[in-house]
């Protein structure tokens, strides 16, 4: 496989991480300090609050409290582009920049009267004149009637308002075409195991798929979908839920395709430690973090078994999870998350396909073996030593005794018959073979002038058989024995049951052949019967074939 | 003639034997039906024999084995058998004829004639005499004899390198088998064709062939006319 196309793409990617980490920012923040209460004068910029607090306050009752941030502008705007500032603060509050109110979330210090409003994260565009480069003031006028120990500005951006609104966009936009690759990944594979039921790596990997998608969404959404604060636990809440289904299916699919002894245990331990990193939540990136971490670990560790037992792809899925990495230690979480887990899907998308192609090539292979068997059984009456002795007997007894060449001719002729009834069968009634080998026995009493017998036990008229099996074995009895002495050969053929297991024993009645001890290779015969029984019962039967006081004894046993 | 036949199948071993009995007539001294490997094995140990008339496939077993033996003996052998694409190899390893089954009296008539008339093959399909060793059977490329030489009812193979073997068939037999690229030049020597360089006329109008290796081997007067004719 050629792999470059892969070492261009992950360039690609750590270019564009790289070129997005390096921008410079063109504020600096300082210290916030806190007071609870409320006055309009909090707002301007020359307020004296060395009293105020730099410790959170802890906010109950949707009570009003302020904030106060200086901020260093470090470069002033080129005329006509405003700064914007984009805020990630929980509650819901009003923003003054050097004393000017530049936005509103929500209603401050009427959240119970209104009922929430407003998002968690908002974008404010600053009036030109207010953003020279040098010091300025960010007050913030807020009310924090849910999680009262979150008050603070948890994250902010100073840019050009323009860019601050579409970078986020286009990022959005790009992960979501991301994410509907995932989805229709999904859909596909969901497709591919409804018509092949059998096939459960193929719904894993639909699922994780459709997981992947769900987790995009659910982290890019609140770009364009307003969030409010109080709701913000909800959206981690099933961020968390999907990295854990998703952290448990990608090494419960790896172990499916690399089964590793003790599989079970090991991976209900591992699941044990995830519920515990799942439940145990004090933070959420470092639940995330320890979800993913474990997940990386186990998976690894299943991988490597298979690189180590040589299973087939082991080596490309062991050079994604290696490749996720560099990206995790590089590129910041959610997105080293992001990278990192599509490149593992991308290596389990591929030894999905490496099955696919596998099953097709059985498939193909069952085929040509079917075909080939139906060959063998078709060539049974023409290959020539059959034939050719079968006419010469024939010849002579035309010559010798005609009438007797007659009935020769109709045993030949319904031999051929009922070989042509069953030509292109897999499974016949075993009637049918009885009739075929009786049939075969009239034909050698006349090329062999032996006395064959051809008795029955406990026979289920209802029971199918592979097509030429008893005849083969009729074929090497007559084939590697000798007449007793009174000139006669029987056969015998005993079926038994019960709930287990079908038996057929085929017994022959003769002197044995003096033969050397060339038996170690089995002929073709014995193969032709293990490759009809494989064809129709798989693993589940049986066959042994050996001499006995009497003659031979062989047994197929099929399990049910 | 003492015939033995190799045959599994009754009724095939019957029409052979009353079809051989029928062509041979008075000259047929005696006729065996062997129906198992072992038991021809031992006949052919025990008794002497002019032809064997042999099925390749006895019983289930490839006949090859017992095609090797057979051809190592004094006798000659000829092949009853259904499978056309064995007549190749069995006229490598020096059987006299192949008749193929089904078969009727008149191939059958023709191959004992073989014997009979002393016929040549002349398939120039022979590729090794089977040669018997203390334990097993030695196949020696014809390519590697240089000449034959008649020693009593044997023959000595005198092959390339100087090494020399001992064949249990007479030069005459195996003159029918080897014929055309060898040529008998004397009563007791047959010789490879390709190998003779000259003729050289010795004093008392002795005639000597001379070999690519030097030997120089005697040329029968009756056969030097013969050769003559045909070489110069």
């Amino acid at each position: 496989m050629n792999l470059r196309p892969w070492y261009n793409l992950l360039l690609i990617c750590l270019l564009f991480l790289a070129s997005s980490c390096a921008q410079k920012p063109v504020f600096k923040k300082h210290k916030t300090v806190f007071k609870v209460g409320d006055q309009q004068e909090w707002a301007t910029k020359n307020w004296n609050d060395q009293d105020w607090k730099t410790r959170k306050p802890f906010m109950e009752d949707g009570q009003i409290f302020w904030f106060r941030t200086p901020i260093a502008i470090l470069k002033t705007p080129e005329s006509l582009h405003p700064y914007g500032i984009q805020l990630h603060v929980y509650g819901e509050y009003e923003v003054f920049w050097d004393g000017v109110l530049i936005g509103k979330n929500g209603n401050p210090g009427q959240e119970v009267i209104l009922g929430p409003e407003g998002s968690l994260w908002t974008t404010h565009s600053i009036p030109t004149h207010l953003t020279q480069q040098g010091e300025h003031l960010l007050a913030i006028r807020a009310s924090l009637l849910y999680f009262g120990d979150h008050a603070g500005i948890w994250d902010m951006d100073i840019d050009y308002y323009d860019d601050l609104l579409t970078d986020r966009l286009i990022e959005t936009s790009y992960m979501h075409i991301f994410a509907g690759a995932f989805l229709i990944a999904s859909i596909y594979f969901l497709f591919l195991f409804l018509g092949h039921k059998k096939e459960y790596a193929t719904l894993i990997f639909s699922i994780s798929c459709f997981l992947f998608f769900g987790l995009i969404l659910a982290e890019f959404m609140k770009t364009y979908v307003p969030i409010h604060y109080s709701m913000h636990v909800t959206r981690l809440r099933v961020i968390s839920f999907l990295m854990l289904s998703i952290s448990f299916l990608i090494p419960f699919y790896f172990s499916m395709q690399f089964p590793f002894p003790k599989r079970k245990l090991l991976l209900i331990i591992y699941s044990a430690i995830l519920l515990f990193f799942f439940l145990s939540r004090y933070v959420y990136e470092l639940t995330a973090n320890n979800m993913v971490f474990s997940m990386w670990v186990f998976s690894f560790g299943i991988v490597t078994f298979g690189v180590y037992k040589k299973m087939k792809g082991a080596h490309l899925v062991m050079l994604t999870f290696l490749l996720s990495l560099p990206i995790a230690f590089l590129a910041p979480f959610n997105k080293s998350l992001f990278a990192g887990f599509s490149l593992i899907l991308l290596g389990m998308f591929y030894l999905l396909s490496l099955r696919i192609k596998e099953q097709r090539l059985a498939y193909e292979n069952s085929l040509v073996q079917s075909t080939r068997l139906r060959l063998e059984l078709l060539k049974k009456n023409i290959q020539p030593h059959f034939l050719m002795n079968t006419l010469t007997s024939l010849i002579d007894w035309v010559e010798e005794a005609p009438d007797k060449g007659v009935l020769f001719i109709e045993a030949l002729a319904k031999e051929f018959d009922l070989f042509n009834q069953i030509e292109n069968k897999t499974l016949i009634p075993i009637t049918q073979e009885i009739a075929l080998c009786r049939s075969h026995l009239k034909i050698m009493e006349y090329r062999k002038e032996i006395d064959y017998a051809w008795e029955e036990e406990g026979i289920d008229v209802e029971q199918k058989i592979p097509p030429g099996i008893l005849h083969t074995l009729l074929e090497n009895g007559i084939t590697h024995s000798l007449p007793l002495e009174d000139n006669s050969i029987q056969f015998k053929l005993i079926f038994e049951s019960n709930k287990d297991y079908k038996c057929y024993t085929f017994l022959t009645f003769a002197a044995p052949v003096r033969q050397k001890a060339n038996t170690k290779n089995e002929g073709t015969g014995i193969k032709y019967i293990k490759a009809r029984l494989t064809e129709s019962y798989q693993e589940q039967w049986e066959f042994t074939s050996e001499p006995v006081n009497h003659g031979w004894k062989n047994t197929i046993k099929i399990y049910s | 003639m003492n015939i033995l036949i190799v045959e599994d199948e009754s009724r095939i071993a019957k029409r052979i034997e009353r079809m051989t009995r029928d062509i041979l007539g008075d000259t047929l001294q005696s006729l065996k039906y062997a129906n198992t490997l072992h038991e021809a094995l031992q006949f052919i140990e025990n008794n002497s024999l002019d032809l064997v008339l042999l099925d390749l496939n006895l019983n289930g077993d490839s006949g090859f084995d017992l095609l090797t033996t057979v051809v190592s003996e004094s006798f000659h052998t000829i092949i009853i058998s259904a499978y056309k694409d064995q007549a190749i190899t069995a006229f490598e390893y020096g059987v006299l004829d192949f008749v193929p089954k089904p078969f009727n009296r008149d191939r059958l008539e023709q191959a004992l004639n073989r014997v009979n008339t002393k016929e040549k093959v002349a398939t120039n399909a022979i590729k090794f005499l089977a040669v018997k060793k203390r334990h097993k059977m030695q196949l020696i490329p014809t390519e590697d004899v240089l000449y034959v030489k008649g020693a009593g009812v044997y023959t000595e193979l005198f092959l390339a390198g100087g090494k020399k073997e001992l064949h249990d068939k007479s030069l005459e037999k195996l003159e029918q088998l080897l014929s055309p690229s060898f040529e008998r030049i004397h009563k007791s020597y047959l010789i490879k064709v390709s190998e003779m360089k000259e003729i050289i006329v010795e004093s008392g109008s002795k005639y000597m062939a001379e070999l690519k290796n030097g030997t120089r081997i005697p040329i029968g007067r009756t056969k030097y006319k013969d050769i003559k004719a045909k070489w110069f």
